[in-house]
């Protein structure tokens, strides 16, 4: 009995710790943040983060849900067919989009309404500290002479979609090499099989402290606060330029309130000192988007990713 | 040593203790219960470490791996359930020596040879992780693909009594392997538009169901009563001779158990399945293996607990997981604000020193659990048959059902079941087929992203000298064992049985 008083009030404390006295504005007193990735996985642990301090914004209890299966297929259907009240979203990522081009399951990004972006993830170029290559132009030289050899980290996503646009823009010859994430990659490039890998800057962060690799550019739109002499790809006149976002999408006909009141707690969330700090170390590029620009942005980046399936055979 | 030095002094820590004691015991049930992967039993703790002190954090999980690799040895002696997918080797002499009445001896020896691999697997962990970063970082695609390709070796000799079965076996493993979604293009291949297929079908809905359902269907179809044979319910160490006689097949799962777990995708489950074949390779009691051997038990459990051990070599010094469960742990230090990789030793050195000596306390709270709890178990499945078939029905219906919660899992799994049922009518093994879709995803992948660096160059296989170390073993494994048979054949001999347990 004793035990169950103090958890119940250790329960309670713990509780009134994070998240404050229930405001009155927001129609539901809990939001659920669907995610697609599995506990502990690179979304499932920005999201928990991210909540802690959107719940005080927003005045409601925040918590993420995991619904797993096909890559995003189960948690679209989900969120569809989720009543349009505000209290229940989708963590999005450029996943979202692939799995609904490639997989044409039931429902898919068409079927869900792109709410706000919080941030872009930066994606770099990066090399073994011993390889001979100090710049990007060098790799590409070197892929005119002798077939390169390039890496991603996922056969369907952004990041090789960035190397082949690379590839195309400069008119070199190389293979493009995917693999089953960031961490097979990376030891490809560390023992030298491949030239370049491309990944966020957060998987690569401890080789990159510890001078085991070598940042050569950036896909960014500008170049990043925390490495102001790295160029991006733009500028070193390649012209491709990536934008994996970070956001939120609900079900279709979100009511006025609730977009705003999520137009404002983002702006809230993004511009917190504390939080700064934090997505800061992180890499993370606050990006914040509001309601009507997010849409018009999720569908140009479908579109375009679109053409780049059709154009390299993956889908008809 | 000075390393030892401040391991010894995190066991004195009970915060620590208690961690990894609440963590193994939690990892045994997850690991016993079938369709709980050590990664869902790692995932589910994941919340509660939210609030705990990092090192308290990362000792809970890590010893939540490695109570559930060895937790899934329970149901695959007792009940022919493959509790995690390493298991699956042990199943084949543990299931045999349990249906002997020898259960005790059974999850005795898989226990002792589990806690020796941890302790194995850790102490290289400790010692060699500098040397063994080393060796995952030689393994380039090529290198995997001849990995893989010496894996499906074993299948020659895993076949049973014909090596054409065993292909059929295999091949319909490596065809079941290639659902989902394309390594190389990211397109999808034989998923007729469902999203359930995308990620393709999980080895575990196979091996529970291939193993598992189609036992209960056979024991259904089987109207004597009484037949069975109830082993006592307590666990029996072996004797002096018997573990002296398994020191070498336990020395042959640490060892290959070790450098697969360095591997990031290697795992624990070709470990398993390669030191139960190198163990019968090298025994002087071959013609046990398949009957109940305990040499068969030893091999494969002290394989996958020193991979519980070494997976965390690429996770410590690289931050790259190499499997599921690792990847949990990657969370796990992430959400404490770890970055695991060459940084973590420097600068979270405690951290990493705590993990050590949380392992260790693990290793040995194996033991104590062990013995604790599997006499209750011995007792559980020595209840009437009806009843223990029901419990099983039910046990393994609702693990599977809750990976996904998906009724469509369900179907696959019994789907695999029925096929399981038959292919023991037709005499056709099983274990061919679950190394076949345990290792196609390795060995394709690995072969095409192999292609794509060479230009399509296949040259690249020989000139890359692991891989072609491998492959060259793995031809002298096909050529003798396939040589072996003709020799038998021609001289009239009958063929041993070597999987019989797996029919």
């Amino acid at each position: 009995m004793l035990f169950r008083q103090i958890f119940t009030a250790a329960l309670a404390s713990a509780a009134m710790s994070v998240f404050p006295a229930i405001a009155a504005d927001y129609p539901v007193d809990t939001v659920t943040l669907v995610t697609h990735s599995s506990p502990g996985g690179g979304s499932d642990v920005f999201l928990r983060e991210m909540s802690k301090y959107l719940a005080p914004e927003l005045g409601v209890n925040v918590v993420v849900e995991n619904v797993r299966g096909g890559s995003g297929a189960k948690a679209m259907a989900d969120l569809a067919q989720a009543p349009a009240d505000g209290a229940r979203f989708y963590a999005t990522t450029p996943t979202f989009i692939y799995t609904s081009l490639l997989s044409e399951p039931e429902y898919k990004y068409t079927d869900l309404e792109p709410l706000v972006n919080f941030f872009i993830d930066p994606e770099v170029i990066y090399t073994a500290a011993g390889s001979k290559f100090q710049t990007l132009e060098d790799v590409i030289k070197a892929s005119a002479e002798s077939r390169g050899r390039w890496g991603a980290a996922n056969p369907a996503s952004l990041e090789r979609q960035a190397l082949e646009q690379l590839k195309a823009s400069t008119g070199v010859q190389a293979g493009i090499v995917t693999h089953e994430g960031g961490g097979d990659l990376m030891i490809n490039v560390l023992n030298g099989t491949l030239q370049i890998g491309v990944g966020e800057v957060q998987e690569i962060q401890s080789q990159l402290e510890a001078g085991e690799i070598r940042l050569l550019a950036t896909f960014s739109d500008a170049r990043l606060d925390n490495f102001p002499d790295l160029p991006t790809v733009e500028e070193l006149g390649y012209g491709v330029v990536v934008r994996k976002f970070r956001g939120i999408a609900g079900p279709k006909g979100l009511p006025a309130d609730v977009i705003a009141a999520w137009e404002n707690a983002a702006q809230a969330v993004l511009a917190s000192p504390e939080y700064k700090k934090t997505y800061e170390a992180n890499n993370l590029r606050a990006n914040f988007m509001p309601h009507a620009e997010y849409g018009q942005f999720i569908e140009t980046f479908a579109n375009d990713t679109e053409s780049f399936l059709r154009e390299s055979g993956v889908i008809k | 040593m000075e390393t030892l030095y401040l391991v010894a002094v995190h066991l004195g820590n009970p915060y620590v203790f208690l961690a990894a004691a609440a963590g193994v015991t939690w990892g045994i049930l997850g690991g016993a219960m079938p369709g709980i992967s050590p990664s869902i039993t790692m995932a589910l703790l994941l919340p509660f470490t939210y609030t705990m002190d990092p090192t308290g954090a990362i000792v809970l999980l890590a010893s939540t791996y490695v109570g559930a690799e060895y937790g899934g040895s329970i149901p695959a002696i007792l009940i022919r359930t493959p509790g995690t997918n390493a298991a699956a080797a042990t199943v084949i002499d543990g299931y045999e020596m349990n249906k002997q009445g020898r259960a005790g001896l059974a999850l005795g020896i898989s226990l002792y040879s589990g806690v020796l691999g941890s302790l194995f697997g850790l102490t290289m962990l400790i010692l060699l992780s500098k040397p063994l970063a080393s060796v995952a970082l030689a393994f380039t695609p090529p290198a995997y693909f001849a990995l893989g390709v010496l894996g499906l070796s074993v299948i020659a000799t895993l076949s049973g009594d014909s090596l054409l079965k065993g292909f059929v076996a295999a091949l319909l493993g490596l065809m079941i392997a290639t659902i989902g979604t394309d390594p190389v293009t990211g397109a999808n291949r034989f998923t007729f538009g469902s999203s359930d297929l995308l990620s393709g079908i999980a080895p575990v809905l196979i091996m529970v169901g291939m193993f598992a359902m189609s036992e209960l269907l056979v024991q259904a179809s089987d109207r004597s009563e009484g037949t069975k044979v109830l082993s006592r319910p307590r666990i029996e160490f072996p004797g002096l001779k018997l573990a002296r006689r398994l020191m070498f097949p336990q020395s042959i799962g640490a060892t290959i158990g070790t450098f697969e777990g360095v591997m990031p995708g290697a795992g624990g489950t070709i470990a398993s399945f390669m030191s139960y074949n190198e163990a019968r390779r090298w025994s002087r009691h071959k013609e046990e293996f398949g009957k109940g051997s305990p040499e068969g038990i030893a091999a494969p459990e002290t394989a996958n607990n020193a991979v519980a051990e070494t997976a965390l070599v690429p996770l410590l010094s690289f931050g790259i997981p190499g499997s599921n469960s690792t990847a949990i742990l990657l969370g796990g230090f992430l959400i404490h604000g770890l970055v695991p990789g060459p940084m973590l030793f420097t600068r979270s050195a405690d951290v990493v020193h705590g993990l050590y000596a949380g392992l260790f306390i693990a290793a040995i709270g194996l033991l104590v659990i062990g013995i604790l709890m599997l006499p209750m178990c011995i007792w559980l499945v020595n209840r009437p048959r009806p009843y223990l078939s029901a419990f099983i029905f039910a046990l393994i219906l609702s693990g599977i059902f809750s990976i996904h919660a998906s009724l469509f899992d369900l179907a696959i799994m019994l789907a695999a079941g029925t096929v399981g049922f038959f292919m023991r009518m037709l005499r056709i093994p099983f274990l061919p087929a679950v190394l076949g879709l345990v290792l196609g995803y390795l060995v394709e992948s690995s072969f095409r992203r192999s292609l794509v660096l060479s230009g399509d160059d296949l040259s690249i296989f020989f000139t890359d000298k692991v891989s072609l170390a491998l492959l060259v073993v793995a031809f002298l494994f096909v050529a003798g064992s396939v040589g072996k048979r003709a020799l038998d054949f021609v001289r009239h001999r009958p063929s041993a049985h070597y999987s019989e347990g797996s029919e």
